[in-house]
């Protein structure tokens, strides 16, 4: 078993990811970060259709993903990953 | 349901034995940190994708206001609104029908009664200074405006200008005639 299959399957279980990522949502939304991606994906789907035609979606969100990893806040990412430990590690004292 | 219940024990053991150390808990926090961001950003892609497709995002756009900014800009001069049109109100006169004298606006509707002869006073007014004013014209001289209103009747169809005068007139004077004979009525019985 792989960190990352364990962890999806737990999270999904429990109902924890919905969470999880509705606080995520909420907190990229309030810094201002999701309006940032918005005009990254805009840039690049404007430049991209400009150019050439034979690119795929995904190819797309590889170029997007790491820009936009770097564009979130510290302080956003330390809340965050604070909370899903807790999440996590209160799930386990209660079970 | 047996395989179910295994298989959900089985994720939870294996879950607990994960973050039962430290790094297990760090390791499975920056992993569901990093999934889920990529969700996003997966997901406000496809967002910005489809509005592309579907022509929306020129209209979020917008026209650019570079070479729009000499029409629509903001006028801030003294005595002009922002359209830079004066703010300084223009004396609107209206032309009364009746006696074609310039009337402010605002006196426009009490001049026309007066002048049209509504109301009992000023009928009688205005029916009296009608009548010499048109005994010139019309070919019978009687001052009774019940006559010449009757007369006046028959020229209706013929030219349309009178509306304003004539017309009027055998109203007024018809409806003031009424109303001073339901008064009495109301008052003798």
């Amino acid at each position: 078993m792989t960190v990352s299959n364990t962890v999806d399957q737990y999270t999904i279980m429990s109902g924890d990811r919905s969470k999880i990522k509705d606080l995520l949502c909420n907190r990229l939304t309030e810094c201002g970060w999701r309006d940032e991606v918005r005009l990254l994906c805009r840039n690049i789907l404007l430049e991209k259709s400009n150019s050439s035609n034979g690119v795929t979606v995904e190819q797309l969100i590889a170029e997007v993903t790491p820009k936009a990893r770097t564009l979130v806040p510290d302080a956003v990412k330390k809340e965050l990953l604070m909370k899903i430990r807790t999440i996590l590690a209160e799930n386990e004292a209660e079970n | 349901m047996a395989q179910g219940h295994t298989t959900a024990s089985a994720i939870l053991h294996n879950f607990r034995e994960l973050i039962k150390e430290p790094k297990g808990l760090d390791d499975a926090a920056n992993y569901l940190f990093q999934g889920l961001l990529d969700d996003v950003v997966a997901g406000i892609f496809i967002e910005i994708h489809h509005l592309r497709k579907t022509g929306n995002l020129t209209a979020l756009d917008g026209v650019g206001e570079e070479n729009a900014e000499s029409a629509y800009r903001i006028c801030e001069m003294p005595n002009l609104d922002i359209f830079g049109i004066s703010t300084a109100k223009k004396p609107m006169d209206c032309t009364c029908p009746n006696c074609d004298r310039l009337v402010a606006a605002t006196r426009f509707a009490p001049h026309l009664e007066k002048c049209m002869g509504m109301g009992r006073i000023s009928s009688r007014i205005a029916s009296r200074r009608l009548a010499t004013k048109e005994g010139s014209s019309a070919s019978s001289t009687s001052t009774s405006t019940y006559l010449q209103s009757g007369n006046t009747g028959g020229t209706d169809d013929e030219d349309d200008v009178d509306w304003s005068s004539d017309k009027r007139k055998k109203k007024s004077t018809q409806n003031s005639r009424n109303n001073g004979s339901k008064k009495n009525n109301g008052k003798t019985f």
